[in-house]
């Protein structure tokens, strides 16, 4: 037997969430995708995620944190799949010596835009042990700030800081500034 | 700030999330630290080209649509809160009826009570009509006859005088009802014996109106925690007006 507040939502309800949220669809696929890595997986993911936003809707506030809300249960949505079918690498924190030289951006510093450069930063990003690639994906892609990921994340802010400048001196792992 | 401190905060201050207080220590430490300026010109640099070069993931097309396909069968599923309802109305149904079930099993109960209360008083009266059963004590004043109670029950019966109403009090005797001594106070009414039994109602107080068995009418109430009892073979009416004076005389 369901319970909880679902059994109050209406198709009206349904409607007003669509129109709230299916704008964050392609935010939510793009962060699936790069917790779970894989596309089907990833669309069961999202889908999960606004099944589950949809019966938590009526203690969603409202306002401009819609996307940060949502966002936040798509990463819980992912973080179940990854529980349920098999941690590869996912829970293992991020060891500095033994992951020390898989990344290397050769001459990131100058500015311009290239599918080259796109293709680039995509590898290294999936070299990135999920702790560290979630906080890039969330502050870089989805533009969460640095208080919207400590409440996704579950983390201090200190910690988002830390972990963020960590992820990016993986990523920037070159000659200049290298350790 | 030390380089060292500076380059804790660096990216927070990059990113514009540092705290204003500490903004300005770094501003300060980066105007007079060529090397400090540098690195956060590299981090903003190498910022903006991420930016400028998102790896984003697209949704694929059909996505959309299976998202409200699944959010239409939620809301659908969700919507039928009556089948939701249920088992809770299963429930309330099922303890209604066990309710009612009490209810009609306490009736009967009481009203097997009440049978064997009225054939135990149809039976107590007629024997106390054979000879030399009437009375234990005869006596025509009442106060005489409560004394006589006195010491021989548990309780004080309250005895009434009707002489103006034109019941004779005769006097009384000990007898049994559902199990216990109770007083038994005989009245004469144009030479038909009333015998009107009192006990402490306790917790099963009775109470039912005029009617006959057996040639005798009787009914039975309660008052003031005594439960009273009256039987004769008198017509019903009469039985009633005896019921109403006694009422109006007891405490």
């Amino acid at each position: 037997m369901r319970q909880g507040p679902a059994d109050r939502l209406t198709e009206d309800d349904r409607r007003r969430f669509e129109e709230l949220f299916l704008r964050h669809l392609d935010a939510a696929y793009n962060l699936a995708r790069w917790i779970v890595r894989h596309d089907q997986d990833a669309r069961d993911v999202v889908q999960n995620a606004y099944v589950r936003a949809f019966k938590g809707f009526q203690r969603f506030s409202g306002g401009d944190k819609s996307r940060a809300w949502f966002l936040t249960i798509v990463r819980n949505a992912a973080y179940d799949w990854i529980k349920k079918h098999g941690p590869e690498e996912k829970f293992i924190p991020y060891d500095e010596e033994k992951h020390g030289d898989i990344i290397s951006i050769k001459k990131f510093n100058d500015e311009f835009a290239s599918e080259e450069r796109r293709q680039q930063l995509k590898h290294a990003l999936e070299r990135l042990p999920l702790e560290l690639r979630e906080v890039i994906i969330l502050f870089e892609l989805e533009c969460l700030t640095y208080k919207e990921l400590a409440v996704a994340l579950e983390i201090p802010i200190g910690t988002v800081m830390s972990r963020l400048s960590r992820a990016r001196r993986r990523l920037r792992k070159d000659e200049e500034y290298g350790t | 700030m030390d380089c060292n401190e500076v380059n804790r905060f660096l990216d927070a201050y990059v990113d514009g999330e540092i705290e204003l207080t500490r903004q300005v220590d770094v501003e300060a430490h980066l105007a007079s630290c060529s090397e400090c300026e540098r690195a956060v010109e590299a981090a903003t640099k190498f910022r903006r080209s991420i930016k400028m070069n998102k790896p984003v993931y697209k949704a694929p097309p059909e996505l959309e649509a299976e998202v409200r396909a699944a959010l239409r069968k939620v809301s659908k599923s969700e919507i039928r809160w009556i089948a939701e309802l249920r088992r809770p109305l299963l429930y309330a149904a099922a303890i209604l009826i066990v309710c009612l079930l009490c209810i009609a099993v306490w009736i009967a109960t009481s009203k097997n009570q009440e049978r064997a209360l009225i054939a135990q008083a149809i039976s107590n009266h007629s024997h106390s009509l054979l000879a030399d059963h009437l009375l234990d004590f005869a006596a025509a004043d009442r106060h005489l006859l409560k004394t006589w109670f006195t010491g021989k029950l548990d309780y004080f019966p309250p005895v009434a005088d009707l002489s103006e109403a034109g019941y004779k009090l005769v006097g009384g005797r000990l007898d049994m009802l559902e199990n216990r001594p109770v007083a038994a106070i005989v009245y004469s009414h144009q030479d038909h014996v009333i015998n009107e039994f009192v006990w402490p109602a306790g917790r099963r107080t009775i109470d039912f109106d005029v009617q006959a068995h057996q040639g005798y009418s009787m009914c039975g109430w309660n008052k003031s925690g005594f439960n009273y009892l009256i039987i004769s073979d008198l017509s019903q009416e009469n039985i009633e007006t005896f019921e109403d004076q006694i009422r109006e005389r007891t405490e």
